[in-house]
């Protein structure tokens, strides 16, 4: 349905896209990850038909974005980043407004503006300033009018920034809920929404694109592993060796926890084997008290900087793992949504410098 | 051609809306009608008002009969020309400005509509507004040309009040332009009101130069050709003279907007 082939965007002498080559398949939904400043959003009006690229080609539904761009107009609805709403219009007479504009058929205009204030819940606000409404509702006025023509291809330039989690949670179930029908592009710096609700992604930086695969197979393609943490009581040291045997681990941590006699155990494994019950069995069997015992996955957080920080940064990132994780993981159920697997990269202080 | 028109008549419609749904737009409208009834009175009735004036010549029985309907029309047209000069760039200033500023560009610059097409589209709408707040002034006049003895020619009103919309498409369409290039719109305003002076003023610039560039400068002018037709004049030329500035002013605006794809954002 799209299919972008060596892109590239120069602006005088910086390069804000560089030989970008992605597809997507009818019906797909895919993530566009990326630092702010990656090039999500120039990639994104290239598609468009908004900005013209400087170099390779880009074609959606079968037409050439540069030339064809009234064709390919049509069958995009496009969401920027900041929503394009006339504030003195009320939410009806706008969405007919957009209707009119796309070529949707005289006849055929009341029930597709009915059909998208529907589907983005707003029947009860059809005839309210643009102006009075809410953040969260003026997205969704920004969603309908992307889909108010019911296009094929649909294009989100991060539609959930700014909203409140429940907010969020509405924008992500209806942006689900377009898929199928409807091919769609999210741009995105917010890891969990990919992971909630992108079939395919797409991570972009400085301009490049450097890997693009479903969420699970990138997390496992680039880690290959996950790790566990321990709280025991006694000393570790008894069990180390005998841990170190096991097939998958790779690695055995002693940290003293403070106080008290206990210990933590930080172990890291290698491949798909999980060696959780073993583990298990060698602590007790040890006659070690066992407080706690937590299977770490490694996120797509970790992926995400992996591949998008410097070289230098990446190493430390890689480095600092298992210490990074749990810290932002608390801070992302403090400032959005609880979303235990894949903490939230966005607004977290401890991310290494992400370039731009 | 179809989907041209419909597209044309898509941003005609929401133009027009927000000019009639706007605070902003009805403050211009009352002040406009406020003064252009003040200067009504005045010109008409007033002591120095062209009743006043014809009475005396009357009186003292000299010169050649005057028309006083068609010569309170060229002196009040000429009023409310110079007053639209005020206030036509502050209907203009919002056109690109507002949409620039509010990101709603990025919405037409995506859908299948050309920058023709919105240009045109925003022309006829503004200018339909300009159109009714001038249906006023219209209907004093008729009043007076019709309580006039013998009644005047109609025909002149309709000649004189098109002089006045030409004007104002010109206007509107260089200030159309000049709010393309800009998201600031008090900064629209006041560059339109600074060029539309200087076209304004085109008639002493001409009269100081001499020969064929000072000529060439003179029918540049915008109130010359509007001092014509609100004679009842109608030359070919003067036609032509507003048409190249609307003209202009669409063209330039499509293409300042074109040219907007190319700037970093």
């Amino acid at each position: 349905m799209i299919e972008v082939e060596h892109l590239s965007k120069h602006y005088g002498s910086s390069t804000a896209i560089d030989d970008v080559t992605f597809s997507v398949k009818p019906g797909e939904i895919l993530g566009f990850l990326g630092p702010n400043g990656a090039g999500k959003t120039t990639t994104m009006r290239i598609l468009t038909g908004y900005l013209p690229a400087s170099g390779g080609t880009a074609r959606v539904a079968g037409f050439d974005v540069h030339d064809d761009s009234m064709a390919v107009r049509q069958r995009i609805g496009y969401l920027p980043e900041t929503p394009p709403l006339y504030p003195d219009m009320t939410v009806e007479a706008f969405l007919y407004f957009v209707a009119r504009l796309k070529h949707v058929a005289a006849g055929d205009r009341s029930t597709r503006v009915a059909s998208a204030m529907q589907r983005c819940n707003l029947l009860d606000k059809r005839g309210v300033l643009i102006r009075k409404l809410s953040k969260g509702f003026r997205q969704r006025v920004g969603i309908a009018q992307a889909i108010v023509h019911d296009p094929a291809v649909i294009i989100l330039d991060e539609p959930t920034v700014g909203l409140d989690p429940r907010q969020i949670i509405d924008v992500r179930n209806l942006i689900r809920s377009l898929a199928g029908e409807h091919t769609i592009i999210l741009s995105t710096h917010i890891l969990p929404e990919v992971s909630v609700t992108c079939d395919r992604v797409t991570i972009i930086n400085q301009g490049r694109v450097v890997a693009t695969n479903t969420p699970d197979q990138l997390v496992a393609q680039l880690t290959g592993g996950l790790g566990y943490d321990l709280e025991i009581e006694g000393d570790g040291e008894q069990v180390r060796q005998a841990l170190q045997d096991l097939a998958p681990v790779q690695s055995v941590q002693i940290v003293p926890a403070e106080g008290q006699a206990r210990q933590h155990l930080q172990i890291t494994t290698e491949g798909p084997e999980d060696p959780g019950r073993e583990i298990a069995a060698l602590v007790v069997g040890a006659g070690l008290g066992l407080y706690e015992m937590r299977r770490r996955q490694v996120s797509l957080e970790d992926v995400f900087l992996q591949l998008t920080t410097t070289e230098s940064a990446a190493s430390d990132a890689l480095e600092d793992g298992e210490a990074i994780a749990p810290e932002s993981q608390e801070e992302a159920i403090a400032s959005e949504v609880p979303s235990p697997e894949a903490p939230l990269a966005d607004e977290d202080p401890s991310s290494p410098d992400i370039t731009t | 051609m179809g989907v041209l028109v419909s597209n044309i008549i898509a941003i005609y419609r929401k133009e027009l809306q927000s000019y009639f749904s706007s605070p902003f737009a009805y403050v211009i409208t009352g002040v406009f009608w406020f003064i252009s009834g003040l200067f009504f009175a005045a010109i008409l009735l007033g002591p120095t008002g062209v009743i006043a004036q014809v009475a005396a010549q009357d009186q003292f029985g000299g010169g050649a009969p005057v028309d006083v309907p068609s010569q309170f029309l060229i002196v009040y047209l000429g009023v409310i020309g110079s007053l639209a000069l005020f206030i036509l760039p502050m209907l203009s200033m919002g056109l690109y400005a507002e949409e620039r500023k509010r990101g709603t560009l990025e919405l037409l610059a995506t859908s299948p509509i050309t920058n023709w097409a919105v240009a045109v589209g925003k022309l006829l709408g503004v200018l339909t507004f300009f159109f009714t707040m001038t249906v006023p002034l219209l209907i004093y006049e008729a009043i007076a040309f019709l309580s006039a003895d013998p009644p005047a020619n109609p025909l002149l009103l309709l000649v004189a009040h098109g002089g006045l919309l030409l004007l104002a498409a010109a206007v509107l369409s260089l200030g159309m332009f000049v709010s393309s290039l800009t998201d600031s719109t008090i900064l629209s305003a006041v560059l339109t009101f600074g060029l539309m002076l200087m076209l304004w003023v085109t008639d002493l610039i001409a009269s100081g130069v001499q020969g064929p560039v000072g000529e060439a400068i003179g029918h540049l002018s915008l109130l010359t050709s509007y001092g014509n037709l609100i004679q009842g004049i109608v030359e070919t030329s003067d036609l032509v003279l507003f048409a190249s500035y609307i003209v202009l002013g669409i063209f330039l605006t499509a293409q300042s907007i074109e040219l907007l794809r190319y700037q970093r954002s």
